[in-house]
């Protein structure tokens, strides 16, 4: 056989199950391109009917955007978070084959998750340029890289739940009960500058709320930075990642032939 | 040259520590054919999995420099939900193939196993015998030095099993394989040396009827 280097095989074999997720989630009779944009959709026509009754169409900034803007960086959360938990399992025929290591699986998942994000914004700005709404980026450069500090976050969450998941079932229950709640925390369809002083508090634990806030900052004018610690998003970013690719390395071997 | 070095293997079970191999230092000499014997639950099947790297001994290690192919089990090395042709797909993929050597294996394995329809469904909707023919025919598309292939020769049909046995003679003049096998008629056609699993322990036979007989005997 030719030999190649490590860095090759891996390539490869996160090509391929890149290649075999994308295929699972849009093979035909699972309305895979129906669901990536109906969902976000529903969303975002639900709390934009809600903001609009309770409180009117004003607003200093265009609102539907605001939370389309939201929605994609939760959704790209969640279901980061959601699937990693179970891509060790799903693979698990294919490390059969030695090359294949259950991180791979969730390094493709990752990438089919930020490939199906892409997607939904693309047709988002399609659809924003055709009905009109204002969509011009305080500082575009800036939001792109706050979605790419989001996914480094999200991949260490997802690891980490992933490889503790596999050994404890009870986690990945937790898990799922604390994602639940989570899309009406974390600062997706109101900015945290218009909630009291004691609910701002409170909602300043949660990681995403600071993620979410900082893109809305860096995308509208109107908005700033004000309640974002960018040192607590380090923190967020930094020790789940590395408990989690410490465990992985010490656990790899028994995830393999689990 | 394939060898291990103190390598001790257990499984954690209820009812404690249940040893496979207890500390062996074993050398399996190159360019022969292998035959692994061994009671039901000797550890044959591990032993195969440990040498294709997808279980590891819990302490020790197997050294060598040759390539394995995955280990052709019974159990399945496939995504049920995988049809056929993009198992092979994924399998050519991870192993480097461009797009041109992928549809050539496509082709290969397909003629080879002769699934028909059912190389385009779904792994889960095979029978073992179809499985093993797939996976079989796959292994016979790469190059590797040795082939790992575990009792599938002794499933399928009558003659898909002398078809299998005389690709796998002809494959056997550029590689070589490590056979588990209960058929003592394929053993002793296919290899020439044999290795007996008994009692945490592997014992070495330069001729593959003397480990037989072995078998035989702690059989009685």
């Amino acid at each position: 056989m030719v030999s190649r280097t490590s860095w090759q095989v891996q390539k490869s074999v996160i090509y391929a199950l890149f290649l075999r997720e994308m295929n699972v989630r849009f093979s035909a009779g699972k309305m895979g391109y129906f669901w990536i944009i109906f969902e976000p959709l529903l969303q975002i026509t639900i709390f934009v009917s809600v903001k609009v009754m309770l409180f009117g169409a004003n607003s200093q900034f265009d609102f539907p955007v605001f939370i389309t803007l939201g929605f994609i960086a939760f959704n790209l959360f969640r279901h980061t978070v959601d699937r990693s938990m179970t891509a060790f399992s799903a693979n698990k025929g294919l490390y059969a084959y030695k090359q294949v290591k259950p991180i791979d699986a969730l390094v493709s998942r990752v990438l089919a998750e930020i490939l199906v994000s892409t997607i939904i914004v693309s047709i988002f700005i399609v659809v924003g340029f055709y009905f009109g709404f204002d969509m011009n980026a305080e500082n575009l450069g800036l939001v792109i890289l706050s979605f790419w500090w989001l996914i480094i976050f999200t991949f260490g969450i997802g690891l980490l739940v992933a490889v503790v998941g596999i050994f404890f079932d009870s986690f990945k229950k937790i898990t799922k009960l604390i994602l639940s709640p989570m899309m009406f925390i974390s600062a997706i369809f109101y900015s945290m500058q218009d909630l009291p002083q004691s609910a701002r508090e409170l909602l300043w634990y949660n990681p995403l709320a600071h993620f979410i806030e900082l893109i809305h900052a860096n995308y509208f004018y109107t908005l700033d930075d004000g309640f974002v610690d960018y040192n607590y998003m380090v923190l967020w970013t930094m020790i789940p990642l590395f408990i989690a690719l410490w465990l992985y390395r010490k656990l790899e071997k028994g995830i393999i032939s689990k | 040259m394939i060898e291990l070095r103190n390598v001790t293997k257990y499984f954690r079970t209820t009812k404690g520590k249940k040893y496979i191999l207890k500390n062996s230092t074993f050398t399996i000499p190159s360019d022969h054919n292998v035959g692994i014997l061994g009671r039901n639950g000797a550890g044959k099947s591990t032993l195969m999995r440990m040498l294709g790297k997808i279980e590891f001994p819990n302490k020790g290690e197997i050294v060598s420099d040759k390539s394995f192919s995955w280990p052709m089990g019974l159990g399945g090395g496939f995504q049920g939900n995988m049809t056929g042709r993009s198992n092979v797909k994924f399998v050519c993929r991870i192993y480097g193939k461009s797009s041109k050597e992928i549809e050539e294996s496509i082709a290969f394995v397909k003629k080879f196993s002769e699934l028909g329809d059912y190389f385009e469904m779904p792994i889960k909707t095979y029978s073992s015998g179809m499985k093993s023919r797939l996976t079989f025919g796959l292994s016979l598309a790469f190059d590797f030095d040795y082939l790992l292939i575990d009792e599938t020769l002794s499933v399928g049909d009558a003659r898909f099993r002398k078809k299998s046995k005389e690709a796998l003679m002809k494959k056997i003049e550029t590689c070589n394989v490590l056979l588990v096998s209960h058929d003592m008629g394929t053993l002793r056609t296919i290899c020439d040396v044999g290795i007996v699993s008994h009692e945490a322990k592997l014992h070495y036979f330069d001729d593959i009827n003397d480990a037989i007989k072995m078998y035989d005997d702690i059989n009685i």
